[in-house]
């Protein structure tokens, strides 16, 4: 698995495209009603205060100099009236894009995460937790403006530039053709710059990426940098990508700010082509006449600004883009287990599982498993024994579905009688019916009672405090002073490693699984509180069938069969006697274990 | 205004002379932007009205060399801001990961990871906007909404009074808004926040979240929380519109008061056209200023609410740092001892009394149940958290006394919780230590028997390993983390529960290579099986953070106790009322 770290860029996949932009407008146009509206508002807002400079020039032309105070009394309130249809329209406009700007990126958001979710774990594990945060937060901050405000934006200066034109054309054409001819100059330059601009900016993700990526992990293992003492190091890492963030920034800075600057200066050099053509070009050696010529100038920076305010849209637009194409990538991102179509909700199971030939493996090229075959009675006990690395939590994986199989299938027996592929049911019936206690015991903020109860969320509290009492957990967390109010987060606070553990063993017991599987869930566990848990959980499996990977010989006696995992496959199987008896792989194992003991 | 005085203060001295000039130049170009319609008028004056094209050359080129002068001055203005504004961030970057770095423990269990994102991103950008952008947008306000009126008021004093009165009532109105606002901004900031680390958290659990299929659960929790957060912005925009009408008319009330009130002047007697011409045409830079300013105050919340949050991380000192009495030891010999070591968090007691001595170079095990502090007791060694009673002490020297590089540096911990880097195997391993060379990052994996699995990597110990080890068994990464320790060389080698997900065979492998390591240290050894701790020249039985057993292996069998109870429970011996 090709493995992304901290300080490596991520290539993106998939060039701009077109379908970015369908895409993105896809988000938009739930809100096309609200939009439309907005944009009518904006239109009615400009039309009142368009009638303004009419009014004023009326008040200054003639009732000022007829002194008429009645009159200018009158005007003032017609125009105060205006101002305020005008605000009016404004504030409706802001209230309702403000709005549908916060609606599309929770949609964005809510869209993104939902695929994380259904992302394998082989995405997570390929990539630093940083860089996935940061799309989700950061980067659907960054767009949402530029998908709402930014859209109706460019459409009224689209507009605006549209109508400029006209009532240009309407003036002198010939002049409103050399308004008009610094266009191509502009848009040329535009195009000039946009490839430097987009891969400036598409750096400068990647370096905020890259800084975020590495930010995350040094908080979340800061404990083991201070330990090693290793913090120096870390601080110079961090100053090489914050330097690189600063570069990365700086030289988009340099790009984007051209544009504004061209514009800018083309107005004024356009203005100046205006006059030199109205005076010594057109009249043939007599000047364009002084209201033409005092209109086409009032027209320059009417039709010029709304360039340049176009030119800034599409500046933030070329930087958003950059975010754009990582939040869709990441939901393009495929989901390899998923629900296939047809997909049936599992049945309640009565326990009994089958593999069938089943092969798989990590990575191409390698194979972890090959030929497979197992057959578990419902109710028995299995114990996963073998060397470290050698698949027994890969068989663990592939029963709960975290990995698609590249051959063979597993199947589960109904209560019913039918058997069903694993491969053909819904992921939430099967994983639902499952319990599973994973090695590492992840706590999420929240109390004892929370995270116990993340198990089955409809448990009462004493139904909680059933589970927590089966496995001994009851005990150190009534010594608590907040008892099971006590908060909890993910880096641990006051916890143990072993209560943890006992705590995730709760959460497990909690979902009453019909298949219950334990992966070296009590390694960190004392022997003694460890037999106490045995005691209180074996009412628990009886009736149930379990797969348990653990070394410590006592647990793994106790079970039903017992199979050695190694060479790909299942290397012996049979009860503890049996295996003793063939002296074996397991037969070393265990004179090894109580030797060493 | 504290922030801003903070942020000044972190300014290298090449910098704020930087930042002073483009401020400067923001108020020059601002002044000049007033030039050129001056000009303009000038040209219609005389070419156009005067019908004489003679002038028109050297007026457009005046003009042409005014605004490219003007654009080219913004334009450098706007770099040297940037380039201010990046040195800022990229000091900030590294002082506040440099902060983090030497936090305490308790910090981080107070902050979650979320929060602490949020600062070192979302919060330091808008650090970075208010130096590159508000900074001089403020500065182009004011410099305009100044000139214009010291140029009304020697056109005519009087109307220009008039202007000024509506300036307190702006400030009134700015002033009542930023006051509501601020909560909201906190408030909002809160929720960003919260949802950054339910994101986090969601990433960093979502083999939880699979095992138990709770994605839509998660979602529903994330829904919440984003939708939390999009209210609390929404909240912020209903505030701001319901002032927005009145900056609004306030500065409509520029242009009304001049046109109407001016016109009012004029037929009294007590204004001339001409004078009213020049205020019509300059209301604009009277009233842009103002409806910038609404802009400007909810990003100078939003800095502010975010400067604030920076702040506190920059000027947090972590409660364990070297004292000032800490001195430079000679090379650490490897002796520990604690006496009389009390310990408590929150107010509940986890280690009570505890004392032993462990010589440089032996080999002591601490052995208990979950909870009884065993984990504790290394923390306390590593000075993690500090004593509430009584003495750590390292080589007859309270640890309090060490440096804390130095005393860390002598320390090789295999954590129980095993955190691994996003690097690969061989930067994982040399951690602590990055000069080891090839060779040695091999003996030392060797040592902890991960050389054959790491060898079987499709890269070998070029292969990167996920966050947290992610794609390796529990088996896998405590032995990378045993290498990681061991190539520290250390004259305390801590091994906390570091075999436990390691089968029989490897583990005595392990134990067999720890006899014979090239270089001299003492071992601390936590574990719950028999086999692991039975070799150790002294025994520790931990019970509810105190010492109930201390003795070798012979002598905890005689006396009966957990230890004896644990040794028959793994080896099946019979034993009566062992398991009560």
């Amino acid at each position: 698995m090709a493995r992304n770290k901290f300080d490596v860029d991520e290539t993106l996949e998939s060039p701009f495209q077109w379908k970015h932009l369908k895409r993105a407008f896809q988000y938009i146009s739930r809100h096309r009603f609200q939009m439309l509206g907005a944009l009518g508002l904006s239109v009615l807002a400009s039309i009142c205060t368009l009638y303004t400079p009419k009014i004023m020039s009326k008040v200054l032309d003639e009732v000022v100099p007829a002194g008429d105070v009645q009159t200018l009394v009158r005007w003032a309130l017609i125009y105060c009236g205006l101002i305020v249809v005008s605000i009016v329209f404004t504030v409706i406009r802001a209230r309702v894009m403000a709005y549908v700007s916060q609606e599309i990126i929770f949609d964005i958001r809510r869209d993104l995460f939902h695929h994380l979710q259904e992302l394998p774990f082989s995405y997570y594990d390929s990539r630093p937790a940083g860089k996935i945060l940061v799309r989700v937060i950061n980067y659907v901050n960054s767009v949402s403006d530029i998908l709402s405000n930014g859209i109706i934006n460019s459409i009224l200066e689209i507009i605006n530039v549209a109508v400029i034109i006209v009532f240009m054309y309407s003036v002198d054409a010939t002049l409103a053709t050399v308004v008009v001819s610094g266009l191509p100059v502009f848009i040329a330059i535009v195009c000039i710059l946009k490839p430097r601009q987009r891969k400036a900016w598409q750096q400068q993700s990647n370096k905020n990426s890259n800084y975020n990526a590495y930010l995350a992990e040094s908080i979340d293992g800061v404990k083991v940098s201070q330990l090693f003492a290793r913090q120096e190091v870390n601080c110079s890492i961090m100053k090489r990508l914050a330097l690189a963030c600063r570069d990365a920034w700086m030289k988009a800075m340099y790009v984007s700010n051209a544009v504004w600057l061209s514009s800018e200066c083309l107005t004024q050099i356009v203005f100046s082509l205006l006059y030199i053509a109205g005076v010594y070009w057109l009249g043939g050696g007599k000047m364009v006449s002084f209201g033409v010529i005092l209109a086409m100038a009032s027209y320059v920076s009417r039709f010029w600004q709304p360039i340049t305010n176009l030119a800034n849209i599409y500046n933030s637009f070329v930087n958003n883009i950059a975010y754009l194409e990582r939040i869709f990538e990441t939901m393009d991102e495929p989901v390899e287990v998923k629900d296939v179509p047809g997909a049936e909700p599992l049945k309640a199971l009565d326990g009994e599982v089958t593999f069938e030939n089943v092969e798989f493996g990590y990575e191409e090229g390698q194979t972890v498993l090959e030929n497979l075959n197992l057959h578990v009675r419902a109710g028995e006990r299995i114990a996963l024994v073998g060397p470290t690395g050698a698949g027994k939590s890969t068989v663990i994986n592939l029963l709960c579905r975290f990995y698609n199989l590249r051959g063979g299938r597993i199947l589960l027996h109904c209560a019913d009688g039918t058997t069903q592929d694993i491969a053909g049911a819904t992921l939430h019936s099967l994983r639902s019916q499952l319990g599973i206690m994973l090695q590492d015991s992840f706590l999420f903020a929240g109390t004892i009672m929370d995270n116990i109860r993340y198990g089955r969320l409809d448990a009462t509290d004493e139904e909680v405090m059933a589970a927590a009492k089966a496995v001994r957990a009851h005990e150190f967390i009534s010594q608590m002073p907040q008892q099971y109010a006590t908060p909890v987060n993910e880096r641990g606070g006051g916890l143990s490693q072993g209560q943890r553990q006992l705590i995730a063993f709760a959460r497990t017991l909690l979902s009453d699984p019909r298949i219950l599987i334990l992966d070296e869930a009590t390694s960190s566990i004392d022997t003694q509180t460890e037999r106490l848990l045995q005691q209180g959980i074996e009412t628990l499996l009886q009736g149930r069938t379990s797969f348990i990977v653990a070394h410590r010989l006592s647990t793994i006696k106790s079970c039903d069969r017992i199979l050695y995992i190694g060479n790909k496959g299942i290397l012996e199987s049979g009860s503890h006697d049996e295996l003793m008896a063939k002296k074996g792989y397991y037969y070393e194992l265990y004179t090894a274990q109580t030797q060493a003991a | 205004m504290r922030c801003i005085a903070w942020l000044w203060s972190l300014t290298e001295k090449k910098g704020k002379a930087r930042f002073v000039t483009a401020l400067v130049i923001s108020a020059v170009t601002s002044v000049l932007l007033l030039v050129n319609p001056t000009l303009s008028a000038k040209l219609v004056d005389d070419v156009i009205v005067a019908q004489n094209p003679e002038p028109l050359l050297g007026l457009l080129a005046v003009m042409l060399a005014v605004k490219l002068c003007r654009e080219g001055m913004r334009y450098a203005m706007i770099i040297m801001l940037e380039k201010t504004s990046q040195e800022n961030v990229l000091k900030l970057r590294c002082r506040l990961f440099e902060r983090l770095q030497y936090q305490d423990t308790r910090y981080f269990d107070r902050n979650r990871t979320g929060e602490l994102m949020t600062r070192m991103s979302g919060d330091l950008d808008w650090c970075r906007h208010f130096m590159s952008y508000m900074s001089y947008a403020i500065v182009d306000c004011v410099c305009i909404f100044l000139s214009t009126l010291i140029c009304f008021f020697f056109t005519s004093w009087r109307l220009t009074l008039f202007l000024v009165m509506v300036t307190p009532l702006l400030l009134l109105i700015t002033n009542l808004y930023s006051r509501q606002a601020r909560p909201l901004f906190v408030f909002m900031r809160e929720k960003l926040s919260e949802m950054n680390a339910g994101a986090q958290e969601n990433i960093a659990g979502n083999r939880v979240v699979k095992a138990f299929a709770r994605e839509s659960f998660e979602e529903e929790k994330f829904e919440k929380r984003s939708a939390a957060f999009r209210d609390s912005q929404l909240n912020i925009n209903k505030k701001w519109l319901s002032f927005f009408p009145f900056i609004e008319i306030l500065a409509h009330a520029m242009t009304i008061l001049t046109v109407f009130l001016g016109g009012y002047l004029i037929i009294k007697g007590q204004l001339t056209p001409g004078q009213l011409t020049i205020f019509s045409q300059l209301t604009w830079a009277l009233a842009n200023p103002m409806r910038q300013l609404g802009n400007l105050i909810n990003d100078f919340q939003r800095f502010q609410t975010s400067a604030h949050k920076v702040m506190e991380l920059y000027c947090s000192r972590p409660a364990i740092q070297d004292r000032a009495t800490a001195k430079e030891h000679p090379a650490m010999k490897g002796k520990v001892e604690f006496r009389h070591v009390d310990a408590a968090f929150d107010r509940t007691e986890v280690l009570h009394d505890v004392t032993f001595t462990a010589e440089a170079g032996s080999t002591l095990a601490i052995m208990g149940p979950t909870g009884s502090g065993k984990t504790t007791l290394i923390n306390l060694l590593a000075r993690c958290y500090d004593v509430t009673g009584g003495t750590v002490l390292v080589d007859d020297d309270d640890v309090r006394d060490w440096k804390l590089q130095q005393l860390r540096g002598g320390l090789g911990v295999a954590t129980q919780d095993v955190f691994l880097f996003s690097d690969t195997v061989d930067g994982n391993i040399a951690f602590g230590h990055q000069e080891l060379t090839e060779d040695e990052v091999r003996e030392c994996a060797r040592i902890a028997a991960a050389d054959d699995f790491i060898e079987g990597l499709s890269e070998k110990y070029d292969t990167i390993i996920g966050e947290r080890g992610t794609g390796l068994s529990g088996g896998q990464k405590q032995r990378i983390a045993l290498a990681r320790a061991l190539a520290m060389h250390p004259s305390i080698l801590i091994m906390d529960d570091t075999t436990s997900a390691l089968d029989s065979e490897t583990e005595h492998y392990i134990q067999q290579q720890l006899l014979h390591l090239p270089f001299q240290c003492t071992k601390i050894i936590i574990g719950q099986r028999i086999s692991a701790v039975k070799d150790a020249d002294q025994i520790l039985v931990l019970e509810n953070g105190r010492i109930t057993e201390q003795g070798t292996h012979e002598e905890l069998l005689k006396n009966h106790g957990y230890y004896w109870q644990t040794y028959a429970l793994q080896n099946d011996l019979p034993m009566e009322g062992a398991a009560s």
